[in-house]
């Protein structure tokens, strides 16, 4: 008898299994509990850890503000300026580095940091002086502003 | 100068199996060409003979890593692709980089402790005054 097609009844079975129920698991090894090891409860687990984790990426950004905010506070109050005037008298004073930058020179350079708090503190007598002194006194000298065109 | 981290390419298939027709055709046609384009990297052909395990494309770069590819039921054309690409990749892993900087020496100026913004009369210590 010559077959020359395979017979219709026969149905290849899912031979990869295992490996498709390791793709879901790898995600899931360092889990407590079952979720770690029964494949059910992995693939609900996964499946919410990876959306937690899209959505964390916005609030990473929030978070890491607030901790180079929180760092940059503490290093000024060493040198005796509170974070707002810090950085309101940095702005003023034209000196535009972001708060990242600020707390890792906070921690890396301290003695860059204890010259830009000076120079905040010495902007922000500057302001006093011209807030309060009105008018006979000449202009501070950090209050100038240099235009770049 | 740039010096290509791939250091060699190893084409492991069975001259009989059906899925590593690919593999046959880009050795007969494109492995040529593309030794003769990439001469720093060393190409072996290595067919080993009765059923054996899947055909592959196995990479190997100069700081040690081996990278396997399947070439099982690919046309010698995703072949040659998979060789160039693979060529133009360094050793190193493929994973996420937590850090697109790293630096040896974060701090020039010394980095920050608890005792560097205080008076330094809690530090030094003077010359020990003896008892007479």
């Amino acid at each position: 008898m010559v077959v020359l097609s395979a017979a219709r009844w026969v149905r290849s079975r899912l031979s990869d299994r295992f490996w498709r129920v390791q793709e879901v698991l790898k995600y899931a090894r360092h889990f407590r509990g079952r979720k770690n090891r029964c494949y059910r409860l992995a693939v609900r687990s996964v499946r919410r850890a990876f959306v937690r984790s899209t959505k964390a990426r916005r609030e990473k950004k929030r978070f890491l503000r607030a901790l180079w905010i929180t760092r940059i506070e503490a290093a000024s109050l060493e040198h005796g300026l509170k974070y707002p005037a810090f950085i309101s008298n940095l702005l003023k004073s034209q000196v535009e580095l972001n708060r990242k930058v600020l707390a890792d020179l906070a921690i890396y350079e301290p003695k860059t940091f204890k010259s830009l708090a000076a120079l905040a503190q010495r902007r922000r007598q500057e302001g006093f002086l011209a807030a309060l002194g009105d008018g006979k006194e000449p202009e501070g000298i950090f209050s100038r502003i240099v235009h770049h065109h | 100068r740039y010096v290509r981290q791939l250091q060699r390419l190893q084409l492991l298939f069975s001259p009989t199996a059906a899925d590593a027709r690919g593999a046959r055709e880009f050795v007969e046609e494109a492995a040529q060409d593309f030794a003769r384009q990439h001469p720093d990297v060393v190409l072996y052909v290595s067919p080993h003979s009765g059923p054996g395990p899947a055909p592959v494309l196995r990479a190997e770069y100069l700081n040690g890593t081996v990278r396997d590819e399947l070439i099982a039921s690919k046309t010698s054309e995703e072949i040659a692709q998979l060789a160039i690409k693979l060529a133009n990749q360094s050793g190193l892993d493929i994973i996420r980089i937590r850090k697109p900087f790293h630096t040896d020496n974060p701090s020039v100026q010394g980095q920050w402790h608890p005792l560097t913004n205080k008076p330094s009369i809690l530090t030094v210590q003077g010359p020990r005054l003896q008892p007479q």
